[in-house]
């Protein structure tokens, strides 16, 4: 299989601090695979940078075999890398159907067709539609930013952190409606603080730690990491 | 009374045009336009220079109000551009610099080559009764143009999808580009909007009595105190912020004199501001 992303060696930085240094990563068609890590290990900084909201100072990110280092942001949507950041961003003062059919400005005329498989990954939003979004529960609001996202059409979609301030019954309930996306074939790289349940979703993850690659491997493997167990997962 | 009334809602509805710019170029673009006052000026200067060239003054309305925006979109993207490449309070700043400049230039300019040219339009029929109160014709037609202006812009920004993207990034510009938007696309239009609906109320400061090259300072002044009133993201607010200071205006010019007048419409807007800090509608979040 070959890659879909690939980030070589790339250092990110604010000012003239690094905080993601000379990170590689990969992700092939149709995976899932997770960034794991503490708070501050530079999660959200990687995940800019490949969705080109910050731009490398070092390194190259590829994409679908072309570099996509440099573009801006509304750039790549057109060419399928969608990100939904942990902060949602959406429009808080508008209905749910608009932000909804936003996340389709690149695709606007196949709105209708998106709409309907959106609403069917998160049924919820249907019964929210003409709410406006800032009203919406914390989890709601999660759903309404991968829905968003998923009108875009992306290859590949950059989820960080989706499980933030969720209750752990919309957790679940998100993470189920993601294997299920994966299943249909849409390729995600997620970041996550909830190792278990990252672990059980992706085939395979890296764990960054002060900005840098310390392990990867196949999720199975990492689960039975004596470090991972000790500093992750709280076991003995 | 009644006439004062109806004077005064009329003068609030153009200043609400000449301030709708103001409000949509600052949410959508962080910079507050100091020379909206100089947009409606030079819609209005091209207005008269065409009508005294013999164009009908229908057609040079037009073509003065389109001048506006073309206007609108050189200095979007020629002199704006250094400010678009910074961001938060640097944009705001270097914005207000490059369109004080502009509106210290524009005045020059129209005052060194059009000081004796002014825009000022004569309706057929100068007044006409309604229930025993007499109207002008000129107030009626500066009423019903704004009012179809706002209609149409609120139309488009709630009904297509170019209106709502335009939401949108007021909203949250990072949202909209997540969605793949380019906001420095959709800023020029609104730039270019802007300009139109300044060069509008331009026109319907001819209507009402004349619009001279000098003017632009006084009209950018009137136009930035709706828009802090109104709350400068919110289109609602112009609106009724426009409203509310016209009806003010014409009060205090009709009892207590034109000199007091702007100190009146500025204590309101102090009053305004202590009361409701974001503007009249300001936005919960």
């Amino acid at each position: 299989m070959s890659a879909l992303l690939a980030a070589q060696e790339i250092e990110v930085g604010y000012g003239d601090m690094p905080v993601v240094r000379g990170v590689s990563l990969e992700v092939r068609r149709g995976e899932a695979v997770a960034v794991i890590g503490p708070n501050g290990a530079g999660k959200t900084t990687l995940f800019k940078a490949i969705a080109g909201m910050l731009a490398p100072r070092s390194g190259g990110i590829l994409f679908d075999g072309a570099r996509i280092d440099g573009l801006r942001h509304y750039e790549l949507v057109k060419r399928g890398v969608v990100y939904v950041p942990a902060e949602r961003e959406l429009f808080p003062q508008m209905s749910v159907l608009e932000n909804i059919e936003l996340g389709a400005y690149t695709n606007y005329k196949s709105r209708a067709e998106r709409l309907k498989f959106v609403l069917r990954v998160f049924p919820r939003l249907e019964e929210r539609k003409r709410q406006m979004a800032g009203t919406l529960s914390g989890g709601e609001q999660q759903m309404l930013a991968v829905g968003r996202g998923l009108m875009a059409k992306p290859k590949i979609l950059l989820l960080d952190e989706p499980s933030t301030g969720l209750s752990p019954h919309f957790v679940s309930e998100m993470y189920r409606q993601l294997a299920r996306l994966k299943a249909e074939g849409l390729t995600i790289l997620l970041a996550e603080q909830q190792i278990p349940h990252a672990l059980a979703f992706a085939e395979r993850a890296y764990v960054l730690e002060n900005g840098e690659i310390r392990l990867f491997g196949p999720s199975t493997e990492l689960l039975g990491n004596p470090d991972i167990q000790r500093a992750y997962l709280g076991m003995a | 009374m009644i006439a004062i009334l109806i004077d005064g809602t009329v003068q609030g509805l153009q200043l609400a045009l000449m301030a709708v710019g103001i409000t949509l170029i600052f949410g959508l673009g962080g910079v507050l336009n100091l020379a909206q006052g100089q947009f409606a000026v030079v819609g209005g200067i091209v207005a008269a220079l065409c009508i005294n060239a013999g164009m009908h003054p229908v057609a040079a309305c037009v073509l003065g109000i389109l001048s506006a925006g073309v206007f609108g979109l050189v200095v979007d993207r020629t002199l704006l551009i250094p400010a678009y490449r910074c961001a938060g309070e640097e944009r705001l700043l270097l914005g207000l610099l490059i369109t004080l400049g502009l509106s210290f230039v524009v005045n020059g300019f129209m005052d060194y080559k059009y000081s004796d040219i002014s825009l000022s339009l004569r309706l057929a029929t100068p007044s006409f009764d309604v229930a025993g109160i007499s109207i002008r014709t000129a107030s009626a037609a500066v009423a019903a143009i704004a009012i179809l202006a706002f209609a149409l812009l609120f139309a488009f920004l709630k009904a297509t999808l170019l209106g709502k993207v335009i939401r949108s990034i007021i909203q949250n510009e990072v949202g909209a580009e997540l969605c793949g938007i380019n906001p420095a696309r959709i800023r020029t239009v609104i730039v270019v909007l802007s300009a139109m609906m300044a060069g509008l109320g331009g026109i319907a400061q001819g209507l009402f009595s004349s619009l001279g090259p000098e003017m632009g300072n006084g009209l950018t002044d009137y136009a930035l105190i709706v828009a802090v009133v109104g709350g400068v993201r919110s289109i609602n607010g112009t609106l009724a912020a426009g409203v509310l200071l016209g009806i003010v205006n014409a009060f205090a010019s009709y009892y207590v004199g034109a000199y007091l007048t702007l100190i009146i419409l500025l204590g309101t807007a102090v009053f305004t501001i202590l009361l409701r800090p974001a503007g009249l509608f300001a936005s919960r979040s």
